[in-house]
């Protein structure tokens, strides 16, 4: 056979996993002039992705002209629905005029199978080089440092200066490697999801879009997700609409129901039941979610190595903001600023990757983790007022509030007033619930 | 032959079978959607040629007839253990049959003075299974189709096969040159070794000829295929009777009935 170079040490660094947190690293990386190799096990980069569906996309129209990328639809209304067990549902809107202007406040729905290829294109047109087909089985140690891969291939083993882990959410190489501890269970969310298919102008009447404008509906309560901590959502794309479910592994594990008989039941939520109704089911998926949080982050910079978006912990899963694509691309694009600083000054060790994790606790990333960080476990101590009684009492007091019958308009509105108050706890319940959840929407 | 045998592998780009559908509406072949990749039967062809190579030395040399996009499948022969790799490449090759298609690989096969031309089965987006017979007819070689295994006599300048025969198998042997169509699945292919992966996609770059290397230009294209097509239609699925059976006697039982 022609001979075959060897190529250990060849490139500066190697990238496990061309999600959007490695490519991104890639992409940073190659603009710097170093040579970087992304190995991938997919087929294709995002062929193996289940994502619910919005890409916030400040960083990557810094990194790259985002004009030409495969995009279905930009947010241009979010709805927030309690929805109860028995049926109620209870929404607010949000649709700002801003939003239908470019840059659409950076949120895409995005189907990942394409989004994903695309955006490694990006860093294979800036130098990089792309392997696909290939899984890293395990990180090469000498002293401690990590000085290379393995790979599932034969003559499998590669080096390099540096490796950047952006794996995505089930991290088996860095937890393998040690790099990372298992994830304690209840930091895991489970979710289901199906992307069903519509006639394109079917989907855009039922949910009154035009253009490239969609919707991203977020639903709570035990209507959504039962009588677990989650919460489900509902994306449209071009031609499809993705419907999931997210809540914590603990109920899972505990709970009567699988993940997704949990979806069948929120798709027949009867405010829900109209939106999906028809079509053809094209995909369906079940996936684990770090919920993220400061506390679960491992350590992101080791000797040789650096971890990067989900598997370093890197998603904000709050009930309310469920978000991983911005900080996966921030961490990628920070920690590949990182490594061609250190490589420039010919080093690779914790103490000269550093300023990865400097950069990424100054910029959002650490702060919003901080800030909701608290949020999961508020939610998980008020579980039966925020996902059962609230979502009845709103429901309950909606109701009073416009029912239509001979009293006058005041008792309503005093009735509606106790539905809340009671399942509240009263004024005193009430206000020291206002005080825990003020961060909620802040 | 002192050195080996020239070996030639021919392989194809397809659209991934799995991404291609068929529009209900005109009959069409929807392939819009599908990845090009590399013809499935042609791993188990890549991979005789391989073991070929081990058993008697020489050289593979990976060929392909295709848009210059079509230097892919290269990568993925030359990535599994393929010395080289040739790309006939040409806009005067478009709309071209299995006939000029054919002559085409036949030229360029005699141009690398090949000992064995081999080949996969058929592709899975025309499924003639004609491109190989086609070559050894062009060059008036010998054939040997649907192989399940090959067993190399360099001393006696002969390739002997075990080929698929209704009812059983045949063994024959062929003198060189010989073209080989593999019989499909009838071999394990190789997992590409990481770094020769990595070289086959970066630093390799096949062979480009064109029509007039070969000297086929006034013999291919559209205008030299005889192929037409008379029109397509779409089967309907027939709908089938299915029941379980609880035994060897009930089920002899009800084939008694349909016979
Ligand atoms: C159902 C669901 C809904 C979501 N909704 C949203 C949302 O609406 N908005 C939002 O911002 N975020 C959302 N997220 C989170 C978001 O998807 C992630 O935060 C983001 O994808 C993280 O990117 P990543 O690059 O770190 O990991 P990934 O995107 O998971 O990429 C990891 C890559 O590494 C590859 N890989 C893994 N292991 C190996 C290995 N051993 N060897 C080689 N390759 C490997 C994988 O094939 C994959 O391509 C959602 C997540 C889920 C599951």
């Amino acid at each position: 056979m022609t001979a075959t170079p060897n190529y250990d040490d060849e490139f500066d660094a190697i990238v496990v996993g061309a999600g959007l947190s490695g490519t991104a690293a890639a992409l940073t990386m190659a603009k710097d002039g170093l040579d970087v190799v992304m190995l991938e096990r997919g087929p294709s980069p995002g062929s193996k992705n289940v994502f619910g569906g919005v890409l916030y996309t400040p960083r990557i129209r810094e990194l790259t002209d985002l004009s030409d990328a495969p995009k279905e639809r930009y947010v241009a209304k979010k709805t927030y629905s309690m929805l109860s067990d028995a049926g109620d549902e209870t929404s607010m809107s949000i649709a700002p005029a801003a939003w239908r202007e470019e840059p659409h406040n950076d949120s895409w729905m995005v189907l990942r199978r394409d989004f994903d290829e695309w955006f490694a294109d990006q860093a294979v047109e800036a130098g990089a080089t792309l392997i696909t087909e290939t899984t890293v089985t395990d990180l090469i140690r000498e002293d401690g440092t990590v000085v290379g891969v393995e790979t599932d291939r034969p003559n499998g083993t590669l080096r390099a200066p540096v490796v950047v882990l952006g794996e995505g959410a089930n991290s088996l190489v860095s937890e393998g490697a040690g790099l990372k501890r298992q994830d304690d269970r209840d930091n895991v969310a489970v979710s289901a999801k199906e992307v069903r298919k519509y006639d394109r102008e079917k989907l855009e009447d039922r949910f009154h879009l035009d253009g490239e404008a969609g919707l991203a509906a977020h639903y709570f309560g035990d209507g959504a997700v039962g009588d677990a901590v989650g919460g489900a959502f509902l994306y449209t794309n071009k031609r499809t609409v993705s419907i999931g479910v997210v809540y914590s592994i603990e109920d899972a594990a505990h709970g009567e129901r699988t993940p997704d008989e949990v979806l069948d039941q929120f798709k027949q939520h009867p405010a829900v039941a109209p939106l999906v109704r028809g079509g053809r089911m094209v995909e369906y998926s079940a996936h684990a979610i770090p919920e993220g949080g400061p506390d679960s982050m491992p350590d992101l910079v080791h000797d040789g190595a650096v971890i990067v978006g989900d598997a370093a912990g890197l998603v904000l899963n709050s009930g309310i903001h469920l978000e991983g694509t911005n900080m996966a691309v921030e961490s990628g694009f920070h920690a590949g600023q990182a490594i061609a600083d250190a490589l420039d000054r010919g080093r690779s060790d914790a103490a000269a990757l550093e300023s990865y994790e400097q950069r990424l606790e100054e910029s959002y990333v650490v702060q919003n983790l901080d800030h909701y960080g608290w949020f999961m476990d508020t939610a998980a101590e008020e579980k039966e007022f925020l996902f059962e009684e609230l979502p009845h009492a709103l429901g309950d007091a909606t109701e009073e509030y416009f029912r239509m019958d001979d009293r006058p308009k005041d008792e309503h509105v005093s009735d509606a007033k106790s539905h809340i108050l009671n399942a509240s706890g009263g004024w005193f319940g009430m206000a020291k619930k206002a005080w825990k959840f003020r961060k909620m929407l802040s | 032959m002192d050195n080996g045998w020239n070996i030639v592998v021919c392989v194809k780009q397809v659209p991934d079978a799995d991404d291609v559908s068929i529009d209900p509406d005109t009959g069409r072949l929807n392939r819009s959607d599908a990845e090009a990749v590399l013809n499935s039967p042609d791993y188990n062809a890549i991979e005789a040629a391989l073991s070929l190579r081990e058993a008697g030395g020489g050289t593979v040399t990976a060929l392909t007839m295709g848009p210059p996009t079509a230097g892919e499948v290269l990568q993925v022969a030359v990535g599994m253990g393929a010395d080289d790799g040739v790309l006939l490449t040409d806009r005067a090759f478009g709309g071209s049959d299995t006939w000029p298609t054919s002559l085409a690989l036949a030229r360029a096969a005699e141009e690398l003075d090949a000992d064995v031309v081999l080949g996969g089965e058929e592709t899975t987006d025309s499924s003639t299974g004609q491109v190989p017979p086609g070559i050894a007819a062009h060059n008036g070689w010998a054939q040997l189709t649907y192989v399940e295994e090959l067993e190399a006599r360099p001393e006696e300048d002969r390739l002997v096969a075990r080929r698929d025969v209704e009812g059983g198998y045949e063994r024959v042997a062929a003198e060189l040159p010989v073209v080989v169509a593999m019989g499909f699945g009838e071999n394990t292919p190789r997992t590409a070794d990481l770094h020769r992966k990595i070289y086959a996609e970066t630093e390799f770059e096949p062979t480009e000829w064109d029509a007039s290397d070969l000297g086929v230009e006034d013999e291919v294209g559209m205008a030299a295929s005889p192929t037409q097509v008379g029109g397509m239609a779409t089967a309907d699925p027939v709908p089938r009777e299915q029941s379980m059976v609880d035994s060897a006697d009930e089920l002899a039982e009800k084939i008694g009935e349909v016979r």
